[in-house]
């Protein structure tokens, strides 16, 4: 360990401080101009006020906008956990040529701007269109995330689970499919919800994909504020992230507490 | 024999690819016995374990257990019980749970599982302990609970893989002997797997030895000590001198470094570090060796001592702790055994 008090110590708490600045000085100043008593966005806020609060929720577009969200990111991360799983347990189990060009190939979307996903994908569903637009194209399409997500993490919790547990249950008399069940997914649980709240997260906050594939009248969240900062700046755009970036905290706050439990 | 014999492997191979992990092995355990799997890591004798519980699919032979083919069982489907090296225990689950786990499997009534736990948990000393999850015990606690999951359901034969490897020496000694006692009152017909020959000779009634995939001698702990079959088995049971007999060019036989040797030439003979005297008169007539002491251990109840001899060969030499007292490393000595310590090898 480094001890904090040597000057290098010193060092260590001055970056520690800029990084954090810089991460959360944006956030900072969002939360702050949505309290502000002014028609327009203001930081420092000028005033104090809920009243963007009460019009963001008292505005039909937001709500309806939020529970299309809250639908597409349950779907897409309850998806996205059972294939990317699946997919996680094949790949750390049996071994078969190009599998690791295959794990490259399931992470690759990862590092695709979201942009080129959205524009490749629109060009893709209008010549083949594979699923129906709206809500069904935009859970495909968010999948298409999620599942590289759910993979990145259960790898290494997989890789680290004894196999001996699992044969020990198979040879108490449990078949395979049961041993998994009984043994080795109680072991996943943390790791799991820990890749369900990722992708979660994830589709929840996207914009790209949301923008070029979802319906107008089926509009996630994050399409609804997106139309709303361009039409006018008013700080309820302001309060509406506040509570998007509070809803994120809470699952990640949760999904931390679950996994040190 | 096979006809009385609890679990027989016959013929039973596994290879991989071009390697041969075992070469076609055969071994009957009676009921009630305890038999040993010792080798070096590699040897072959894991994948045996393995393919007895169904884990490996042998390349040929079969497994019989009680008089039934169980070679294409899946693991679940076969009355054997393992205790890992690992332990394996669920992590998620209580003592008392864990135990119960394979009751559970078989569909035992409730009443019946807790008590059958309970007795379990009594045979095993872990009263107080069944609410505990697996992190909350002591390596020892652990090991008997992965011995107690595994013998609760009564198993025909049960698996030990290097049931003791993961405890401290101190413990080791003490866990044995409590697992062959309660062997022995049980009557469990067993296979234990092995590195360590002195574990495997303190509590076996048979030892088979594998080297190289190969079952090399299958014998009691006595057998395997005094009439080794192979040069591996010699060495790796305990320590051992070899020589290779030759007839000399005047009649007698010789080694082949030129010690005189009172036993019939053209054979291999193993000589126990044991069953060498030291004493400081020179050498007269054959087996008899003079030399200088270079390396000189005491042991507390016995000392080892190493002779080199003038033509290079290093002779492991054991004696009463007192041999310390009178060699010392550099000083001259003369190596003498008596010809019924010469034990001849069988012919490959």
């Amino acid at each position: 360990m480094i001890s904090l008090r040597t000057p290098f110590g010193w060092v260590l708490r001055f970056l520690a401080v800029v990084t954090f600045v810089y991460l959360l000085g944006p956030l900072v100043v969002i939360v702050a101009a949505s309290f502000s008593d002014t028609g327009y966005l203001a930081f420092p806020p000028e005033g104090f006020s809920l009243r963007w609060y009460h019009s963001a929720l008292g505005d039909a577009r937001y709500l309806s906008g939020f529970f299309v969200s809250l639908r597409l990111a349950a779907l897409v991360a309850f998806f996205s956990l059972i294939l990317g799983t699946a997919a996680a347990v094949a790949l750390t189990r049996f071994r078969f040529p190009g599998r690791a060009l295959l794990q490259a190939l399931f992470l690759s979307p990862l590092v695709l701007p979201g942009l080129v996903l959205a524009v490749a994908l629109t060009v893709f569903f209008s010549t083949t269109p594979l699923a129906p637009p709206g809500m069904p194209r935009l859970v495909v399409s968010h999948m298409l995330v999620g599942v590289p997500l759910v993979l990145r993490v259960m790898l290494p919790v997989l890789r680290r689970v004894d196999r001996a547990v699992e044969e020990a249950a198979q040879n108490l008399g449990a078949s395979p499919l049961l041993a998994f069940c009984l043994v080795t997914l109680p072991a996943l649980r943390p790791g799991l919800f820990a890749a369900g709240a990722l992708a979660f997260i994830f589709s929840f906050d996207e914009v790209e994909m949301a923008l070029f594939l979802g319906s107008a009248r089926e509009a996630p969240l994050t399409v609804v504020l997106y139309g709303a900062a361009q039409m006018a700046m008013d700080p309820t755009v302001a309060a509406v992230s506040s509570m998007l970036i509070l809803l994120a905290l809470v699952l990640m706050l949760a999904q931390q507490l679950y996994a040190q439990r | 024999m096979s006809g009385s014999a609890e679990l027989v492997l016959d013929g039973l191979a596994r290879r991989y690819g071009a390697t041969t992990a075992v070469a076609r092995m055969d071994l009957a355990v009676a009921p009630g016995e305890l038999v040993a799997l010792l080798g070096p890591s590699g040897c072959g004798k894991t994948t045996s374990l393995r393919m007895v519980a169904g884990f490996v699919e042998p390349s040929a032979g079969r497994i019989l257990l009680r008089g039934r083919d169980i070679t294409g069982l899946p693991p679940h489907r076969r009355d054997i019980g393992m205790v890992f090296q690992s332990y394996a225990l669920f992590p998620h689950l209580s003592v008392a749970e864990n135990i119960a786990f394979g009751l559970k499997r078989r569909g035992v009534p409730k009443p019946e599982i807790a008590a059958r736990v309970a007795r379990m948990i009594g045979l095993l000393q872990l009263d107080g302990l069944e609410a505990r999850l697996p992190r909350q015990l002591s390596g020892g606690q652990q090991q008997r609970v992965a011995v107690g999951r595994a013998l609760v359901i009564n198993p025909a034969v049960v698996l030990l893989d290097e049931p003791f490897s993961n405890l401290d020496a101190l413990l080791r000694e003490g866990t044995r002997i409590e697992l062959r006692r309660l062997q022995t009152d049980l009557g469990l017909t067993t296979l234990f797997v092995t590195h360590d020959q002195a574990e495997a000779m303190a509590i076996s009634d048979r030892i088979a030895v594998m080297h190289q995939g190969r079952l090399e001698q299958l014998g009691t702990p006595r057998e395997v000590y005094d009439r080794p079959a192979t040069r591996f088995v010699a060495s790796f049971i305990g320590r051992a001198n070899f020589f290779e007999a030759r007839p000399g060019p005047a009649g007698g036989s010789f080694s082949e470094d030129g010690i005189a040797l009172a036993a019939p030439a053209a054979a291999t003979y193993v000589l126990r570090p044991e069953h060498i005297r030291l004493d400081q008169d020179p050498p007269a007539g054959p087996n008899a060796a003079a030399g200088t002491v270079e390396l000189m251990s005491f042991l507390g109840t016995a000392a080892q001592a190493v002779l080199r001899l003038p033509g290079g060969r290093a002779l492991l030499v054991e004696g009463p702790a007192a041999l310390a007292d009178h060699f010392r490393p550099g000083s001259p000595a003369t190596a003498r055994w008596s010809p019924k310590d010469l034990v001849a090898l069988p012919a490959p």
